[in-house]
């Protein structure tokens, strides 16, 4: 049997669309929707996989990465799997893409206008480790009721002196929806706000997607006295010696040696290309 | 020289080749044929049918072949391949009191009308390894073949108004949750459906909570039945029923005490269980979890995880549990550097302030192990805690 | 003879879907459609493009003008139910809008499912992204500063009406107009700025 293009059926499609529509258009808001069983497994990136297949079409360019890397194995799979039912062009190449499925990161090269970010989500309810029950959940959104989440911070900096979140640390979208950035960290937080791209959630297993519009305000939670930050290193990628990206942490041998280097691989090959131009 | 891991690529194909070759096993020993698998291990192609939820046979057998047996992962290829079938139409209700029975036994009557027939079940097995070649023994028939007409014992006590009356056609029509998000709270029809795709050991696991106490429900098998049922669809362009062939189901229906209350007798209630393909097990612990989730319905206490349909719903598919929990072997190592990064300044700021040896020390500056700065408002913006006070450095990664 | 849909379903839709993803991410921006497939009247063929794309046997649909051809058209090509009140429906039509019901008939979802409202597709005379006459500033998430546009043929008090349902945020109902080859997109987030 073969399959239809991008796998997924056009009745699949049209609801996944339908839903995503809804998501622009109610920035933050978790929109339920029909997720399909996909051929990769539940958390390996079904949600984003989904939403992708929804959007893809012949003309598109797509670039997958996982952990801000094009050839980590995941990322690679993934681009394969649409290769195989799609038959799309592919990069590696931020500034080439039309559209780039992520996990974990936001690419460091500014995104633009004409592309479109999709996250993978695990868990796209940012109160559930505080509130395990969605029927609750659902609540305070619909309150705006977000006391459990300024308190669950509070008490970081009572018990650390810090806040002791630093990735998938949550944002207020549009001053309205508290929303899980899904899992980056918290140095990729500044790229949601008043991103020229659009940015889609997909949480496939836990059937939930997504949305924050182009040029709209995300806000990392904060208290006046203890303000967001985002993590700084000593050091600078020892490949490419930028000293702006968000670094890897590398242990290169058994008498625990360590080196710095970019998270971003198209970013640093890039670096790297220019410098020897 | 560090050179930045490359060929993802490379490395799956060959991962590919390497499990091909441990699928197969030893290529002097000839390859399971999916009729042998369909013939020899039916209950595991019972099982693939159901928690896949698609009654084929073939497929079934093809799905456990190519997992290696590893019966999640054939569910999971079961699953993935009828995501993308289309639908033709909707069968009616399946009528189970029709069922060509080859097994009903009760656990609450000696003697029931049709009688108990045991039919081939490994409960009197007595489980010792059979070490001969196994050659089957020639089944002897019946003496007289068993009835056509087998009432369900629970329609018994309906006659005589003990058990709770659930009307046919009351039911509301259930939502597809392949198609449907699961939604809070679920309907019985919805639960029933989630359970009956859901994993068998964590239902087992949930039903077997519930007679030791974590609710109670005080079951009596009042029926289990298992033989073949006709499938019939009735297309709205034809306006007349066609039958279009038939499965074996496994059907249980517990017997569950009830005190009464809210104007109602006391009575018997159900639990219902179902199954497709022989799975008696299963449908057993489907129907105790069932009973377990009606709490709210029949006004009992609610405490126990058996009875918390958000935990026992959102948990049940292996499918789903399977992949998250197996997900934590993808790279994570962006977010590890955070948290790294985010240890070592709390860390350093500890030795920092760590007080010295003598119990005296300058405790409380709101380092981990500093207590008493309990939270009073939660819901009022916090002011300024004294562990703020001097801004600390802030995160620098890799030091 | 029933007209034809998408000549090419799969991709036709595709591309449609992705300028009304972007009309949606871009407020106030109207945006040709890429493809406009024959439409019985007084259907537009801009409206039945995005009906085509988004509408299915799972979507109530409520026409504001029922034509025979129109329905039989829509029930072969898409297969779509009709609902028969403003409030049923998941999308609705508005082919007149003179004379098309108050924005609060329909219906604008619930609180912990504000999702559950409908998308109005609305036929007017003209889409002028222009500092012109009767020309509107917008401003909200997915445009950068500000947009100016005038939207011709609407009752005189849609805008009162919009805005009185903006005090529902994150209720609402969300927009399409369509004139000619052009789309444009208000969610309910989109504010219209006082003149």
């Amino acid at each position: 049997m073969t399959y239809n293009f991008a796998f997924l059926d056009e009745d699949t499609k049209r609801m996944l669309r339908r839903a995503l529509l809804k998501a622009v258009a109610i920035p933050g808001y978790q929109v339920p929707f029909g997720s399909r069983e996909m051929p990769l497994p539940y958390g390996w990136g079904t949600g984003g996989i989904q939403v992708t297949a929804a959007l893809l079409g012949p003309d598109d360019v797509l670039k997958v990465i996982d952990q801000g890397a094009d050839d980590t194995t995941n990322a690679v799979n993934i681009r394969r799997f649409f290769h195989r039912v799609a038959g799309v062009a592919t990069t590696e190449h931020t500034a080439e893409a039309t559209l780039i499925q992520t996990r974990h990161r936001i690419p460091e090269t500014s995104l633009r206008e004409d592309q479109i970010l999709v996250f993978q989500v695990p868990e796209p309810e940012p109160l559930r480790t505080l509130e395990p029950r969605e029927a609750e959940t659902r609540t305070l959104h619909a309150l705006a009721d977000y006391g459990l989440m300024h308190v669950k911070l509070y008490e970081d900096i009572a018990q650390y002196g810090h806040i002791a979140t630093s990735y998938d640390y949550p944002v207020l979208v549009d001053g309205r929806f508290l929303t899980s950035p899904s899992p980056i960290p918290k140095f990729d937080n500044p790229k949601l706000d008043r991103s020229p791209a659009l940015m889609l959630f997909g949480a496939g297993r836990e059937k939930r997607l997504y949305a924050i519009p182009p040029y709209t305000r995300v806000e990392s939670l904060a208290f006046d006295d203890h303000p967001f930050e985002i993590q700084r290193w000593e050091h600078r990628c020892e490949l490419c010696g930028s000293g702006e990206s968000y670094l890897d942490e590398v242990v290169v041998d058994d008498r625990g040696t360590r080196m710095f280097v970019c998270s971003d691989t198209d970013f640093c090959s890039g670096r790297r290309t220019e410098a020897q131009a | 020289m560090y050179v930045a891991v490359k060929g993802g690529e490379q490395a799956i194909a060959r991962s590919l080749e390497l499990l091909a070759e441990a699928r197969r096993g030893d290529a002097a020993v000839p390859e399971l044929e999916l009729a042998q698998i369909r013939g020899q291990l039916r209950l595991g192609v019972a099982r693939v049918m159901q928690e896949g939820s698609l009654y084929d046979e073939e497929l079934a057998a093809l799905a456990i072949r190519q997992a290696a047996g590893d019966m999640l992962e054939a569910i999971f290829l079961l699953r993935a391949y009828r995501t993308t079938l289309p639908r033709f139409g909707y069968t009616l209700p399946l009528d189970t009191t029709a069922m060509r029975v080859r097994r009903r036994v009760s656990g609450t009557f000696k003697d029931i009308p049709g009688g108990q027939v045991l039919g081939p079940t490994y409960d009197y097995t007595q489980r010792l390894l059979d070490f001969d070649t196994a050659v089957a023994a020639e089944v002897a028939p019946a003496d007289v073949p068993l009835p056509s007409d087998m009432p369900r014992v629970l329609d018994l006590l309906d006659a005589e108004a003990l058990i709770e009356r659930i009307e046919p056609g009351s039911d509301p029509e259930p939502v597809d949750l392949t198609r449907e998000p699961l939604m809070f709270p679920a309907d019985r029809a919805t639960r029933l459906q989630n359970l009956s795709r859901g994993d068998e050991g964590f239902l087992l696991g949930m039903a077997y909570s519930t007679q030791r106490g974590y609710a109670e429900s005080h079951p009596f098998a009042g029926e289990i039945r298992m033989g073949e049922v006709d499938v019939v669809i009735c297309p709205e362009e034809l306006g007349f029923v066609i039958e279009i062939g038939s499965i074996v189901l496994t059907e249980c229906q517990m017997i569950n005490q009830f005190h009464g209350g809210n104007g109602v007798p006391p009575q018997f209630t159900r639990g219902y269980g179902l199954t497709m393909g022989e799975g008696e097990r299963k449908a057993m612990a489907m129907a105790l979890v069932d009973r377990a989730l009606r709490c709210d319905e029949l006004a009992e206490p609610n405490h126990a995880p058996a009875q918390n349909q958000e935990f026992v719903l959102s948990h049940s598919d292996s499918v789903e549990a399977s992949g998250f929990v197996q997900h934590l072997k993808l790279p994570h190592y962006v977010d590890f550097q955070a948290e790294l990064s985010l240890l070592r300044t709390l860390a350093a700021q500890h030795a920092r302030h760590a007080p010295p040896p003598a119990p005296q020390g300058e405790a409380g500056r709101g380092c981990s192990g500093s207590e008493g700065t309990s939270l009073q408002d939660g819901l009022t913006p916090p002011q300024p805690s004294p562990a703020s006070q001097g801004r600390e450095p802030t995160e620098v990664c890799g030091t | 003879m029933m007209l034809a849909a998408f000549a090419d379903p799969v991709f036709d839709s595709q591309r449609s879907f992705r300028e009304l993803l972007q009309a949606m991410a871009r407020p106030a921006m109207p945006r040709p459609l890429p493809v406009l497939p024959p439409a019985p009247a007084p259907v537009a063929p801009a409206a039945m493009a995005i009906m085509l794309t988004l509408c299915d046997a799972t979507t109530a649909v409520w026409l504001q003008q029922p034509e025979d051809e129109a329905i039989r058209h829509l029930r072969f090509h898409a297969g779509l139910k009709l609902a028969d009140r403003p409030q049923d429906a998941d999308f609705a039509l508005v082919t007149d809008p003179a004379s098309m019901p108050p924005l609060d008939a329909f219906a604008r979802g619930d609180m912990r499912y504000p999702d559950r409202s409908a998308s109005l597709i609305i036929q007017v005379a003209a889409i002028n992204p222009a500092p012109v006459d009767g020309a509107h500033e917008f401003a909200g998430p997915g445009i950068r500063e500000t947009e100016t546009v005038a939207i011709d043929g609407l009752p005189a008090d849609f805008w009162q009406q919009r805005a009185a349902l903006a005090a529902l945020l994150p209720l609402g109902i969300d927009l399409f107009f369509v004139a000619g080859q052009q789309v444009l997109a208000l969610p309910r987030t989109t504010r219209l700025l006082e003149g």
